[in-house]
């Protein structure tokens, strides 16, 4: 049995996602799905919050990878929060830091969207 | 981070990773299962959004998409590639292969077109010992960037893995499939021998009209009786065989002397006597699959008291195959007409049953016998087994002579 659970919240077109446990497996397929259920509602901001996070691996990665796809091809944006130092490294390895916004929690990405919101008017 | 440092990383994340596909590899999902799972993990050692996993059929000459990632056009799940043995020829196996290595090639050139719906960057043809058995099929890599030597060479370790994964669970889903086209070939050979025993039991019964259904009647009643008695299912079995066939060496004796009944000579009950012997001698001759068939045919006119035949045993030395088939081959006598009788009614048949405990027939199995008759009269049981063969008789009668009874 998987060692996943995921939960979501959004306002306007922001969307928190909260995965929790293990992303080590195909349990854990239901995050791109998610993600993918968001844009498609238009939402143009995924903020994924990783305090809740145990593990990462390479199915995982590979999750994320498809998720950064996905928000590249729906022009939104897709920002990290809350990772430890270990997941951080990974992501950075794997090259997907690059297309991802990180930030040290919710809040200070929630500041980053207003702020791109204002920017954009 | 130095590039000395992250060389190092990326060996470990190499190696986590590769452990990964092994524990994948190695579980207990179904093929598409582990297979896109291991696909995930490939993915994501090279972070590539999308890729697919074909499995080649090698008596279709193509490759037939199993799983993929990252492609959401459902049209792409039906893609098949078309590969002869000569264009097999030509892959390096378990090696990745660009499309700028494959641009030329008559399989890349026919493919060409899927192999663009699929944004395919490396190919990598999956052998085991020789065998071509699939092939992976990668997207670009997250930014476009190439893939570099030292990414190939773990493709080349991780091409092997999934190509014996591959062709693991593919030789286990033929076993599989073998043993499930076994298992329905002996069930169906089974059904053959069953009716071919049926027939043969229609044959002894249709010798005279008198005798029409005995021996199924004799083998349901038996049933019915050890299934009470708690017999085991292939136990049953075999007794219902033997109750079908318990009559076979009637066969070869005059119909004439079957039928005359209680006029017998001397001579013509010595002949009569010998068919339990010829039903052995018959059966014995074949290879059940159950257990004791000949004992039970062999005996089935034996009594408890030794004054049966052929072998005079006594109670101790019957089992209780004997003394059922014994009590229902007389029951069923009593209760059919003859040419020499008519029936007798079924409260005179099971006085004369009780009549004969102890001496005749066993007790125990008698008991069982009567108090099964008597819940399927009164609809205690569901699917009654004696009951509908004894339409047309006086159960009143019988319902009354059961109050009266305590066992």
């Amino acid at each position: 049995m998987s060692n996943f659970s995921l939960s979501s919240r959004s306002a306007q077109n922001v969307a928190v996602i909260m995965p929790k446990g293990y992303i080590n497996d195909m349990g854990a397929v239901s995050l791109e799905q998610a993600s993918e259920q968001l844009l498609g509602k238009g939402m143009d901001t995924l903020i994924v919050n990783f305090s809740n996070v145990q593990y990462i691996n390479t199915i995982g990665i590979s999750i994320f990878t498809g998720m950064v796809e996905r928000t590249l091809e729906h022009n939104s944006v897709l920002c990290f929060t809350n990772m430890k130092k270990a997941h951080r490294d990974v992501f950075e390895m794997m090259g997907l830091i690059r297309h991802v916004k990180v930030f040290a929690d919710e809040e200070d990405a929630i500041k980053f969207v207003k702020r791109k919101g204002q920017h954009d008017e | 981070m130095t590039n000395k440092k992250l060389d190092l990383k990326r060996l470990m994340f190499s190696m986590a990773s590769l452990a990964d596909l092994g524990q994948e590899a190695t579980s207990s999902k179904d093929l598409s299962a582990k297979m896109k799972a291991a696909l995930y993990v490939i993915t994501g050692m090279f972070s590539v959004p999308s890729a697919a996993l074909f499995v080649y059929h090698p008596h279709r000459h193509e490759l037939e998409l199993l799983v993929a990632k990252g492609h959401r056009d459902k049209a792409l799940q039906e893609i098949l590639l078309p590969i002869v043995s000569e264009q097999i020829k030509r892959l390096r196996p378990n090696d990745p292969h660009t499309t700028r290595d494959l641009a030329g090639s008559t399989f890349f050139e026919r493919n060409r077109n899927e192999f663009s719906k699929l944004q395919t960057r490396i190919f990598i043809p999956l052998f085991v010992r020789g065998e071509f058995v699939g092939a992976v099929a990668l997207g670009r890599k997250l930014g476009g960037a190439p893939f570099r030597p030292a990414e190939k060479d773990v493709l080349r370790v991780i091409a092997h893995q999934m190509a014996i994964t591959l062709h693991n669970a593919r030789l286990f889903l033929a076993l599989a499939n073998k043993a499930a086209e076994n298992k329905k070939l002996y069930t169906s050979m089974q059904r053959i021998y069953h009716d071919t025993i049926e027939a043969f039991a229609a044959a002894i019964d249709a010798k005279d009209e008198y005798t029409k259904d005995h021996s199924y009647r004799v083998a349901s009643y038996a049933v019915a009786i050890a299934r009470e008695l708690g017999w085991k299912k292939r136990d049953l079995e075999g007794l219902y065989i033997a109750g079908l066939l318990h009559d076979i060496g009637k066969i070869i004796i005059d119909v004439k002397v079957i039928n005359k009944g209680a006029t017998l000579s001397a001579p013509e009950i010595s002949e009569i006597r010998k068919h339990p012997q010829i039903s052995y001698n018959i059966l014995s001759k074949i290879k059940f699959p159950w257990r004791n068939i000949e004992q039970f045919v062999l005996h089935h006119h034996e009594r408890l008291d030794g004054k049966g035949y052929p072998d005079s045993l006594k109670d101790t030395e019957l089992s209780d195959g004997v003394k059922i088939l014994a009590l229902v081959d007389a029951f069923d006598a009593m209760t059919s007409d003859r040419p020499y009788r008519d029936k007798l009614p079924l409260v005179e048949a099971f006085q004369e049953v009780m009549r004969c405990q102890g001496t005749q027939f066993d007790e125990k199995i008698t008991n069982t016998f009567f108090n099964l008759l008597s819940r399927e009269l009164s609809g205690e049981v569901k699917e009654p087994q004696i009951l509908p063969h004894l339409q047309n008789m006086d159960m009143g009668s019988f319902k009354a002579l059961a109050s009266g009874y305590t066992m």
